[in-house]
């Protein structure tokens, strides 16, 4: 199948999901009060400490806060495009009527992972923005064009790393039929874009720095705002968005061909 | 009497083995959890480079106080109970129940208990090799006094009680609303902090720190937790575990309250 069939599938469901949005307007609302109060937790946590503190590890209350504007940035729109689609991939696999999605043309992880747009999700990324921006302002920061480039690349590399998270998350759906609640796994694997690198020591620096993707998530672009171009920072996100999804869409084909469908 | 306690000790007994039919999905909210507990290591372990001490407290306590919340939490957390309930309504189980001589919230309270049996027998294993280790790097920091257990103890247990209550409460919020998933998981949002499982209370505001102590959150998790940690004083404690009687019979009473209410509304079809 063609690129441009792809896109005019994934316009297809855009579509969907904003009339079915505007339908259930009262969802939104309390889906988006919902995703607001938990930014709000994050940012109430922060403030706490840094009412008590003037540092952690390093970063001050506004560079701190830049890069868990970042992070949020990063989920907020996993969140719209992606989340409630694979949520519902796992619901599907455990009850097989995840038959349907294999007999619609285009790969599978495709079509299962773009059913839905989540309008809410998309809303507070705006909101994630204006975090960073707030913050930015705060530090004095002026990126230029290419800082800003740099960092809307890195934000969508990001996006590809917390995607493919996600997908090996839900995959496990393939193997461990009673599992539920093991979507939950991964907002607790996000929480670490939270965190800033220097944070991290010894064995934790090994496993949660290197070997899981998710610290250098919020660290690589809310770097390149903060202090400007670290190809270091970028070649390293770039390359773990390349191999992790690869990982996913390996695991996920794997998953496939294990999959039994419960239905006729 | 012991026929009628009978009914609800078979309901605890149908929790247990259906506890531990899902020890599965135990065991990864059990590994998860553990990733939890790194980011607070690891966030308040940064925050603590900075200050020797944060509200009067140091790491090894904070962390310590953490760990509590996190293990409390699998004694006495309402983890489906809302959803379960809801299930039950939608699908007209509960209209079994209204022809027999079996009150639900008691029922309910059965299997959740020994649900909470289950999940606090199972975290007791990771908590064998974790605890030694904590010990032995000196990470774990916990008061030596007695009055802690005593007044812990019963503040736990109402703990449950309240918890379970609020997770019944939203369960029969299903009378009323046909999807109960968004109100829970803002309160969830609410919960999580005036319960003082993203921080310990004690570190907001003064003013702030008191309100919260006048509301069902602080008594859900952060209550017992400060008490065993020592994160407030023994006055404080018994005070708390006045309000929080009051408050556990309050929610008792509003459970009530709402199944007679939502009762009047619900028609019972098929089931």
């Amino acid at each position: 199948m063609s690129l441009t069939s792809y896109l005019r599938i994934w316009l297809a469901s855009a579509r969907y999901s904003v009339i079915r949005t505007l339908m259930f307007r009262g969802d939104f609302f309390i889906w988006s009060m919902v995703e607001l109060f938990w930014m709000s937790v994050n940012l109430l946590l922060i403030s706490v400490i840094y009412q008590h503190t003037d540092s952690i590890a390093g970063w001050s209350k506004y560079e701190m806060l830049l890069l868990v504007g970042t992070a949020m940035l990063v989920q907020r729109l996993l969140m719209g495009f992606f989340w409630s689609s694979l949520f519902e991939m796992g619901r599907n696999v455990r009850t097989g009527a995840f038959d349907f999605f294999l007999a619609q043309p285009g790969h599978p992880l495709f079509m299962a992972s773009t059913r839905k747009l989540d309008p809410d999700g998309l809303v507070n990324s705006f909101l994630a923005l204006g975090v960073v921006a707030y913050a930015a302002h705060r530090l004095g920061l002026h990126p230029g064009a290419l800082d800003l480039a740099l960092y809307a690349i890195l934000i969508l590399a990001g996006l590809v790393v917390h995607y493919s998270i996600l997908v090996l998350t839900m995959s496990l759906s393939f193997w461990l039929k009673s599992a539920q609640n093991i979507e939950g796994s991964y907002f607790t694997i996000a929480e670490f874009s939270r965190l800033p690198r220097e944070a991290f020591r010894g064995v934790t620096s090994v496993l949660f720095v290197w070997l899981l993707p998710a610290v250098v998530v919020g660290n690589a672009p809310a770097r390149t705002l903060l202090h400007g171009f670290q190809p270091a920072w970028a070649l390293w996100l770039l390359a773990a968005a390349a191999v992790w999804f690869s990982l996913a869409v390996l695991v996920f084909n794997r998953g496939l061909r294990n999959y039994s469908s419960a239905s006729s | 009497m012991t026929a009628g306690v009978d009914k609800y000790r078979h309901a605890f007994l149908i929790g247990l083995q259906s506890g531990l039919v899902y020890r599965w999905n135990f065991a990864v909210r059990a590994f998860f959890s553990l990733f939890q507990l790194v980011v607070v290591f690891v966030l308040w372990g940064a925050a603590f480079a900075g200050a020797a001490r944060i509200g009067g407290f140091d790491f090894d306590q904070t962390f310590t106080y953490f760990i509590t919340t996190l293990v409390l939490q699998f004694f006495v957390g309402a983890f489906n109970e809302d959803y379960q309930i809801s299930e039950e309504i939608r699908n007209g189980l509960i209209n079994s129940f209204l022809l027999k001589p079996i009150n639900y919230f008691l029922y309910r309270l059965s299997i959740f208990s020994a649900a909470r049996v289950v999940s606090g027998a199972l975290v007791l294993v990771p908590l064998a090799v974790i605890v030694p280790l904590l010990v032995l790097h000196g990470r774990l920091d916990l008061p030596h006094e007695g009055w802690r257990l005593a007044l812990g103890a019963p503040a736990l247990a109402l703990s449950a009680l309240i918890q379970f209550s609020i997770a019944y409460c939203f369960g029969l919020m299903t009378f009323w609303f046909l999807e109960i998933q968004g109100f829970v998981i803002l309160s969830l949002a609410i919960e999580s902090v005036l319960g003082g499982q993203i921080f310990p209370l004690d570190l907001m505001p003064a003013r702030l720190f008191h309100a919260a102590q006048f509301l069902p959150f602080y008594y859900q998790i952060y209550f017992p937790a400060a008490i065993f940690t020592g994160r407030i004083g023994r006055a404080a404690a018994v005070q708390g575990l006045g309000l929080e009687l009051g408050w556990a019979l309050a929610l008792v009473g509003l459970a009530q309250f709402l199944w007679g209410r939502g009762l009047r509304r619900h028609t019972a079809v098929g089931g």
